[in-house]
């Protein structure tokens, strides 16, 4: 094999539009999956009766399938419900309008949802029985005590592996290009399969993920350190 | 006032309390003592609803909430007629002390920001905390956490404060302080219920001391009735074995 260095940064330069729609593609789905995941690991906490048992299995069923085979099972079934429900409410939609990458995030989003349900589980988990107590007894109700005293504490215990979820969506998010979305692992594949240089092209691609990781594990130990300050022994 | 009648629960099998019935007035501060396990800490829970009793009546003032009938509006009706402070403080650790007197004040009672900020900064002054109104509860020494915890309970101005144990959980030297302001704070005409097992403090600051064991209230009276001549033989085998480890009171 013949490497050719001119490439990469050929390749590198022609990858960087990529950029814009790998990060769309990481954000919505940690956004939304982090919504998801509260819920969920909310309702599993607290015994939600009826939502408790959905969310289990919601759990059970995203953290035991691939996230390729969400995201196929996705593709093929919501262009079949958006039609049915377009001629029941004769709402003039048609699937072939909804662009492609739609269906990535919202199997992106199912997919981050449970996995950081489990991250939000765990920090919840993590916080003293006696700050919710603490709540009640000062008179807040039980969502209050929740969204001012619980949640934020455990937001900030589940930091690190909100942050490894993150991560974990910017690599994954590579398997939209099964769908014809354009993110930067596809447009190595273009980048490269014009010059027949697949190597220099992947390894352009790589050295953006693994800079983009840096920059979110800086940006997630700055946030950290702002967040996390009381339990260090600050000072407001 | 408060008013509790025939206060039962169970953990599991275990019958924790066994009707227990206890008026207190207001300004009145009773104490609470009685062996470990007793049911003591489930008692002050139940009043302040942390815990939900089997059966009994609880009034605080003018709310009275049957154990068998609770819905979600009474209990947290009840609720905010008491103010608990905990054996290991509990402060809110994400919030600084002032924080954390201000926070039911403005998520509670609705007070606007400004004021609930001048309340908690006067209530921390009065418990000496005033140099530490932006620390957060890791920075403080235990006896400060517990006096922060006495300021949050003041601020509700509830009817009132029950405190389980407050200085069980602190070293030594810390006990002083704490005992100190629940003192200050008892000459003030705030209701309190008391658990604790420092019996000087009981005597000096209690207007009557409340003797449990086993679910029930043995034996209750006035402090120097009750350590200086107890009627029942359980309270007097109790008192005897707690005496000579009471030497570090004051
Ligand atoms: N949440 C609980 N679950 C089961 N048993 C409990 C619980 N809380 C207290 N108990 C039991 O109830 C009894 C009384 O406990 P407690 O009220 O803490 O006593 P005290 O405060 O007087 O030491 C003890 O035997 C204790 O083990
Ligand atoms: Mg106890």
């Amino acid at each position: 094999m013949k490497l050719d260095p001119s490439f990469i940064w050929t390749a590198f330069v022609g990858l960087l539009p990529a950029i814009p729609t790998t990060l769309i593609l990481t954000l919505v789905s940690v956004t939304c999956g982090f919504v998801i995941g509260t819920g969920t690991a909310l309702a599993r906490m607290y015994r939600i009766p009826v939502l408790a048992q959905i969310a289990s299995g919601y759990v059970t069923f995203i953290r035991g399938t691939p996230m390729l085979v969400h995201l196929l099972l996705i593709y093929f079934s919501l262009p079949l419900l958006i039609d049915a429900l377009s001629a029941q409410f004769d709402l003039g939609w048609n699937s072939a309008k909804v662009p492609m990458i739609a269906f990535a995030f919202v199997s992106f989003s199912i997919t981050a949802g449970a996995y950081m349900s489990e991250v939000v589980r765990s920090g919840l988990m993590a916080i003293d029985r006696g700050q919710m107590e603490a709540a009640l007894s000062v008179g807040m109700t039980v969502p209050q005590a929740i969204r001012r005293i619980v949640f934020p504490q455990a937001v900030a215990a589940a930091l690190p592996n909100l942050t490894n979820s993150v991560i974990g969506m910017l690599h994954g998010s590579t398997l939209a290009f099964t769908v014809s979305v354009v993110d930067l692992n596809a447009k190595a594949q273009i980048v490269a399969s014009t010059n027949w240089k697949y190597f220099e092209a992947y390894l352009a691609a790589a050295i953006i993920f693994w800079g983009l990781t840096i920059a979110i594990e800086r940006i997630a130990a700055a946030i950290e350190r702002r967040i996390s300050l009381y339990s260090r022994g600050g000072v407001a | 006032m408060i008013r509790l009648s025939g206060i039962r629960k169970s953990f599991g099998r275990q019958e924790v309390l066994k009707g227990i019935d206890l008026h207190v007035g207001k300004g009145e501060v009773v104490a609470i003592l009685g062996p470990s396990g007793s049911g003591k800490t489930t008692l002050l829970r139940c009043i302040n609803y942390l815990e939900k009793p089997g059966e009994g009546e609880i009034r605080i003032g003018d709310q009275a909430l049957d154990a068998r009938r609770a819905g979600k509006k009474d209990v947290h009706a009840l609720r905010r007629r008491s103010a608990m402070v905990f054996q290991q403080y509990n402060l809110f650790s994400h919030k600084t002390a002032l924080e954390n007197v201000m926070e039911g004040l403005v998520v509670v009672k609705k007070m606007s920001k400004d004021e609930a900020r001048k309340r908690g900064i006067a209530l921390l002054e009065k418990v000496g905390l005033g140099a530490k109104l932006d620390a957060y509860p890791s920075r403080l020494s235990g006896g400060q956490q517990q006096r922060v915890g006495i300021a949050r309970a003041l601020a509700l101005e509830p009817e009132v404060i029950l405190f389980d144990e407050p200085t069980s959980a602190l070293d030594p030297e810390l006990v002083g302080e704490v005992l100190a302001v629940i003192r200050r704070i008892a000459k003030e005409g705030i209701t309190m219920i008391i658990v604790t097992h420092e019996m000087g403090f009981a005597q000096d600051v209690a207007n009557r001391v409340v003797f449990m064991d086993e679910g029930v209230i043995v034996e209750e009276g006035p402090p120097a009735q009750l350590f200086g001549n107890p009627k029942e033989e359980r309270t007097r085998q109790f008192l005897k074995r707690l005496t000579p480890e009471a030497s570090y009171t004051i």
